[in-house]
């Protein structure tokens, strides 16, 4: 049974060193103050935990598997093993958080849940959740991306879920999280706003990822099966960064392995397209929390880009802003070709379709090829093409000859 | 005699305008909160949100901002998001603001735990950064927050949300719980327009304006002279009502 450890990079009253904290409305820290002293209630909680594992096993799916791919193995002359959340019911990691805070919102009484969604998975796996116990549920989601996932919004609607478009600001998954803060705000009291990844005001960004942490615990029990040995490198791709934390908390201590959290390069990160906030942002607040950002001269909050909705997004979890600073992982960045390419070449040589946010992480083997020979390398496949399909159709021509 | 506090969006339509206004308010309106424009306003409406948003297209920067703040001549606090005092260094921001004669902060995204940091900086320039207070405070968090506060007023949320809407709460048991722990004044802010205004002042020392304000410099229908000229006859009309 899954349960989160005590780790060496715990918060410290709320702060990684002086990334995250409480940036919010007064109004709100009564209600996150509560949310902490509960979720340290049952941290640690056996009772807790049961139930969360029973709906990971018998719901969602877990244990994911650690596939090894033979054929981009033998391709690269590395051992590439790729850890299959894309197998997840829902398509994505991003249930494994939405099930243990659905029954947090639960167990604090609230009967509404609200989540901000950008390309529509997070919002999915929390509509999907929200029907299975009976909760409300409203998405918030900038007008644009409504438009352009029109198929992730029916989804939500056919789950029983309100979709709320934004059409305020760049009418995106930032606006998207102003309006989910605004309405959590006004309803605080019995409303449960469910983060969709490790960032927002303390205790989020811990309790996220102890959360997702259950992707890197199995995963080195199951490299250890496997190999009998930890790997060499753990790839992930990082908009918000819980898949990427998620997979990398359990090995973080572990000096010989080295994790590498990759952004969106977007049209490349020396043009204003990108979603590169640790490259290419700054230390700054926003949503509650301190992080880096992707901010102009004056402070105001630029929007970021990218082929992949998930990474779309101008900050990051501020322990990914702690760990950079520390040296404790490494950050590089693959850009919207290249993550297009890795999407095709997953597809043709292993028959996996990837979604463009974790074909980020697979295009990033070829990148490094030369320092993987002869390694072995773990890549977070965090989720699963499907929601890319019309995107995807667009950009690439498969014509017969 | 209760308070009027008027907030209002710098630099919209621009900056001179901004200070012709002060100028017109100064008569009705005890102290002034210039709005800092940010491009995430979580706190506000959708009222202060769209002034924030045309003030940042019409180019208005944080220079020009303490320009203006330099040349009111009533009361001034800066009101904005931490982001944008964050990002000229706090260590020499609040000297700076000090020196053009900014009494002070306030700051909705920073509460009690993370502005701590930054205490003796507003005391050695004898800045204040004023603190909140919500209706979902209780008693003992009230008590932290406001113990040992040195600022000329509390500002206390009218109800659980953003700015500019017309949720009511009652507020006696929060009030009763500032005036047990401090003797400043109470100034009440979100909600508060010509008709709510009365209501809202009961058991506090003045209100804070903000939405009903900023309405009249979105309506486009207005001339840059009538927008100005309501938002002061609002603001005489709200000063008489409070003081009935």
């Amino acid at each position: 049974m899954y349960i989160p450890r005590k780790s060496k990079f715990d918060p410290k009253n709320g702060h990684f060193g002086i990334f995250g904290g409480r940036y919010v409305p007064e109004t709100l820290m009564p209600i996150l103050l509560e949310l902490e002293k509960e979720y340290l209630k049952i941290r640690f909680d056996k009772e807790f935990w049961k139930e969360v594992n029973y709906y990971l096993k018998e719901y969602v799916g877990r244990p994911s598997p650690l596939y090894f791919a033979k054929n981009i193995s033998e391709e690269l002359g590395a051992k590439i093993y790729l850890k299959r959340e894309d197998l997840n019911h829902t398509g994505a990691h991003k249930i494994n958080n939405t099930i243990a805070q659905v029954l947090m919102a639960k167990r604090l009484g609230k009967k509404r849940v609200i989540a901000e969604t950008g390309a529509g998975q997070h919002g999915v796996a929390t509509a999907t959740v929200a029907s299975l116990l009976g909760l409300e549920c409203e998405i918030f989601m900038g007008a644009k991306d409504v438009e352009r996932q029109s198929l992730n919004v029916f989804r939500m609607r056919l789950l029983g879920a309100k979709v709320n478009p934004v059409t305020s600001g760049s009418q995106t998954l930032k606006d998207a999280m102003n309006d989910a803060i605004r309405d959590w705000v006004t309803n605080a009291r019995d409303t449960f706003y469910i983060i969709g990844t490790v960032a927002g005001p303390h205790p989020y960004p811990m309790m996220v990822r102890d959360i997702q942490a259950i992707i890197g615990t199995e995963a080195k029990q199951q490299i250890l099966e496997k190999e009998g040995r930890l790997p060499d490198k753990i790839i992930a791709p990082i908009g918000g960064g819980s898949n990427a934390i998620g997979i990398f908390q359990p090995f973080l201590e572990d000096d010989e392995v080295e994790c590498i959290g990759i952004e969106a390069g977007g049209l490349g990160i020396d043009t204003d397209k990108h979603g590169a906030s640790l490259t290419k942002g700054r230390p700054g607040i926003l949503h509650g929390q301190m992080s880096y950002l992707l901010q102009d001269d004056e402070g105001q909050i630029l929007e970021a880009h990218s082929i992949s909705a998930g990474l779309d997004y101008p900050g990051i979890g501020p322990e990914h802003s702690f760990h950079k600073e520390n040296g404790t992982i490494r950050y590089d960045h693959i850009t919207d070709q290249e993550a297009l390419d890795g999407f095709v070449w997953l597809s043709q040589k292993e028959g996996i379709i990837p979604a463009f946010e974790s074909a980020h992480g697979i295009a990033y083997l070829k990148k490094i090829a030369d320092e993987i020979q002869g390694k072995i390398v773990i890549v977070n496949l965090s989720g699963r093409g499907d929601k890319d399909m019309v995107q995807a159709q667009k950009l690439l021509n498969f014509d017969e000859e | 005699m209760k308070k009027l506090v008027a907030y209002i969006t710098a630099g919209y339509p621009d900056s001179s305008w901004t200070i012709d206004l002060l100028n017109s308010l100064s008569p009705y309106v005890d102290i002034v909160e210039l709005g800092v424009p940010f491009s995430d306003p979580v706190a506000d409406g959708p009222i202060i949100e769209k002034a924030n948003s045309l003030a940042l297209k019409r180019g208005i920067k944080f220079l020009d901002i303490l320009n203006i703040a330099s040349q009111s001549p009533i009361e001034t606090y800066l009101m904005g998001y931490f982001n944008s005092f964050y990002n000229q260094n706090m260590e020499t921001l609040i000297p700076k603001l000090s020196n053009i004669g900014v009494r002070g902060l306030i700051i909705p995204d920073l509460p009690y735990e993370e502005a701590r940091i930054y205490r003796p900086l507003f005391e050695r320039e004898k800045m204040d950064n004023i603190p909140f207070v919500a209706p979902t405070d209780d008693r003992e968090r009230i008590s932290t927050i406001l113990k040992d506060c040195f600022s000329q007023f509390i500002y206390l949320v009218a109800y659980a949300g953003i700015t500019g809407s017309d949720k009511k709460e009652s507020l006696d048991e929060v009030v009763q719980n500032i005036r047990d722990i401090t003797d400043r004044d109470i100034f009440i802010g979100f909600g508060v327009n010509e008709e709510t205004a009365k209501e809202k002042a009961k058991n506090v020392d003045g209100v804070i304006v903000g939405s009903h304000f900023v309405k009249f410099l979105l309506d486009e229908s207005l001339s840059n002279s009538e927008k100005l000229a309501k938002i002061v006859e609002s603001a005489k009309v709200i000063k008489e009502k409070i003081n009935e």
